[in-house]
């Protein structure tokens, strides 16, 4: 695909000590610089603990994000007016490992396994067992899936205590051992209205599972040795995006039941990524502390930045744009000036008083300027002795201003001779 | 022949010249390494900020804030060979407050479990391979980062013709040499961290790791400083050895399932672009 026109994509960035960044990408590679980058959370402020886990976006629109830290601070984050509201996920011990919005419930899980559900009157609590990952159905808000180590992937609907879903494991080996269970993230293949779930592991398998048909998984992938970490939708309804913990970026077709891409470049292990589906372009954030962008076709890596501190989370806002707050804030200003300039226009009948006195002065300023005229009137000074006091003072500071310049210019040149005696003097030391 | 008559010439133009020009300085692979947008030489202050900032905050922060003595257990592969034994024991003089154990057919989650119930702070294995010391793990508790090296070129005291006797019990002082890239740091803030913080200068020993194109070479001497106090004698005492980092992870020990921050398997030739590219 080639995009001949440049097009601007806003990318969030969360690390692992707390630093969240705004990347404003250009797909025209030339207007990538580091001016597009910009810290949200003032880096001063950073304690222990403070990593975000977690980022997701709160409402359809993309204009508001949900953080999830390591000391379970929940806070949302406005993409125009920054950070709005916060919350405190101190009801089970563990960092926050999932987020999500239904309508005006808030869901949050933490690592011990609990899940909570904040509405405006009730708050729920759901415990589903050890977790790695919660995440919620992007076609039905009501559906969410959970998953962790020891602890299969199970479907739940808000309101319901008990889940919809519950994942079997595949039968025993033919060493009649049984296989470990892992999942590391999970996700909804798209427009199946949470029907299918695909799960990655980190015991190296990608599963297909389709709650209608059966308890098992539909399609298996394994990947031996390689431990996954992150798995998203890709641009194929059956096609899913797998991130390994060494570093490797697949597309697993989930119809064939293989891998079918390989993206390359990352040096540490894929923790997050995100598409951009109109560009066509594959978003992912390393623990190697860079965000490389790849082509999804053909598979090149066109970007990738150094962003200082090991990266957790990313987003892409692909609903709506953001603008750089540096440049909104020179906007800004300006509709200040003008404001104030406006302002100035509606003071001006006030003081007209005041500056009925200015107006005395302006001639002065007029013969400020023209300063040949002026050295013949200084000639006749005393001859036109009936002039007004006033004048006279702005005559004679005129004069100052005049000496002023003279003795400087004297002064140069003096500085300039200087030089130029040394600079012979040292030729012809040189000489010598 | 023609070549000689020119170097004449230009040692009699050199000579001229006088010694008011500056040396020239040697073109080297180092100083014409390409640039890494890591290295904290060449960020502006926000990134600068950023990355004290995450150093701050890292695994190894509370060594560097004092908070607590290193304690290290050294252990081996399973039936260590004389060299690797001894040069473990040798490694044991080295860094104060540490151990040698055998690893008795256990594994390494087992000896970080172990280990942490121990209060131990950094763990090493030694690994070995035809009766050479070839690998060497190094895992700091309680949680990461782990990084494994290859170790070669090994030399224990007595191939190098010393007695270990001469090697006192004072804690000797680190000089970490030459770690400028952000990933070189990491590796360079664990090796050091491996020592205690507080250096007995009465001992005047110096354990040296040196970065030289993504090699460490790590060298132990006692140091004298001259009558006049310029300059200092050497003298080499104990083992030397170089390490090449293989990969970083994060967390302790899992090979199979840990994230790691960097590792070069399955993708050397990526990386290995230019010869003047270095990691560390």
């Amino acid at each position: 695909m080639i995009i001949t026109e440049d097009s601007e994509i806003d990318i969030f960035v969360a690390s692992k000590i707390g630093s969240f960044k705004h990347i404003k990408y250009h797909t025209d590679s030339s207007k990538n610089s580091k001016k597009n980058i910009e810290n949200l959370v003032d880096i001063k402020t950073l304690e222990k603990n403070e990593g975000i886990t977690r980022l997701e976006w709160g409402n359809p629109e993309q204009t508001e994000i949900l953080i999830g830290r390591k000391n379970q601070q929940i806070q949302i984050y406005d993409t125009l007016r920054g950070f709005t509201k916060s919350y405190t996920a101190d009801f089970a011990p563990g960092e926050v490992v999932g987020l999500g919005r239904c309508k005006r419930k808030l869901l949050a899980a933490v690592a011990s396994g609990v899940v909570k559900i904040w509405s405006k009157k009730t708050e729920e609590i759901i415990n589903v067992g050890k977790l790695d990952r919660m995440r919620i159905c992007a076609d039905d808000n009501t559906v969410f899936g959970t998953g962790g180590e020891e602890n299969d992937l199970k479907i739940w609907r808000i309101g319901e205590t008990a889940p919809t879903f519950v994942a079997k494991n595949l039968a025993h080996d033919w060493l009649q051992l049984r296989r470990p269970v892992w999942v590391s993230d999970l996700v909804f293949l798209r427009g199946e209205g949470g029907r299918l779930a695909a799960v990655c592991s980190r015991h190296g398998y990608v599963r297909l599972y389709d709650s209608r048909a059966q308890r098992r998984p539909v399609v298996s992938v394994d990947f031996e040795n390689m431990a996954a970490t992150c798995i998203t939708n890709s641009f194929d309804e059956r096609q899913v995006l797998v991130g390994f913990g060494r570093g490797q970026l697949h597309q697993v077709d989930l119809r064939k039941g293989k891998p079918d891409k390989g993206y390359k470049g990352c040096v540490g292990a894929v923790a997050d990524i995100a598409l951009v589906r109109e560009a066509g372009l594959i978003v992912s954030a390393s623990l190697d502390r860079q965000l490389r962008v790849h082509r999804h076709h053909s598979k090149e890596l066109i970007y990738s930045q150094y962003l200082t501190s090991k990266l957790s989370c990313v987003l892409v806002q692909t609903e709506s744009s953001t603008p750089l707050s540096r440049v909104q804030s020179e906007i800004k200003d300006e509709v200040e000036d003008a404001i104030k300039v406006e302002e100035e226009e509606a003071d001006d009948l006030d003081q007209l008083f005041d500056k009925m006195e200015t107006v005395g002065d302006k001639p002065k300023k007029n013969k400020l300027k023209p300063e040949p005229e002026e050295l013949p009137v200084k000639k006749h000074k005393p001859s036109s002795e009936g002039s007004t006091s006033l004048q006279e003072v702005d005559q004679e500071d005129t004069e100052d201003a005049i000496k002023k310049l003279l003795r400087s210019t004297e002064k140069l040149k003096k500085k300039r001779d200087q030089r130029k005696k040394e600079k012979k003097a040292k030729s012809v030391f040189h000489n010598a | 022949m023609a070549r000689g008559k020119d170097k004449k010439k230009r040692k009699l133009e050199k000579k001229q010249e006088g010694d008011d020009v500056p040396k020239k300085m040697p073109h080297t692979l180092e100083s014409l390494r390409e640039k890494d947008e890591t290295m904290l030489a060449n960020v502006d202050d926000e990134e600068k900020l950023e990355a004290q900032k995450d150093m701050e905050l890292d695994e190894l922060s509370s060594y560097y804030e004092n908070s607590y003595e290193p304690k290290v257990l050294i252990t081996y592969s399973d039936n260590p060979h004389n060299k690797t034994r001894i040069f473990g024991k040798e490694l044991c003089r080295m860094i104060p407050n540490s151990i040698s154990r055998y690893r008795q057919r256990s594994s390494v989650k087992r000896i970080v479990q172990s280990a942490l119930r121990e209060n131990v702070t950094d763990v090493i294995v030694i690994n070995e391979n035809q009766k050479q010391p070839n690998g060497f793990l190094l895992i700091h508790l309680p949680n990461g980062p782990t990084a494994h090296f290859r170790l070669s070129s090994c030399k224990i005291t007595p191939e190098l013709r010393k007695d270990y006797k001469e090697i006192t019990n004072h804690r000797p002082e680190v000089i970490l040499n030459n770690f400028s890239t952000r990933l070189g740091l990491t590796v360079g803030r664990m090796l050091g961290a491996l020592f205690h913080y507080e250096p007995q200068f009465r001992g005047r020993r110096a354990v040296t790791f040196h970065n030289q194109r993504d090699y460490i070479f790590f060298r132990h001497h006692r140091y004298e400083f001259t009558s006049d106090g310029k300059r200092a004698k050497l003298r080499e005492l104990g083992p030397r050895f170089t390490l090449k980092l293989i990969s970083l992870q994060q967390g302790t020990f899992d090979s199979k399932r840990g994230d790691f921050e960097w590792i070069i398997a399955g993708r050397r030739h990526q990386m290995e672009t230019s010869r003047r590219k270095f990691f560390l």
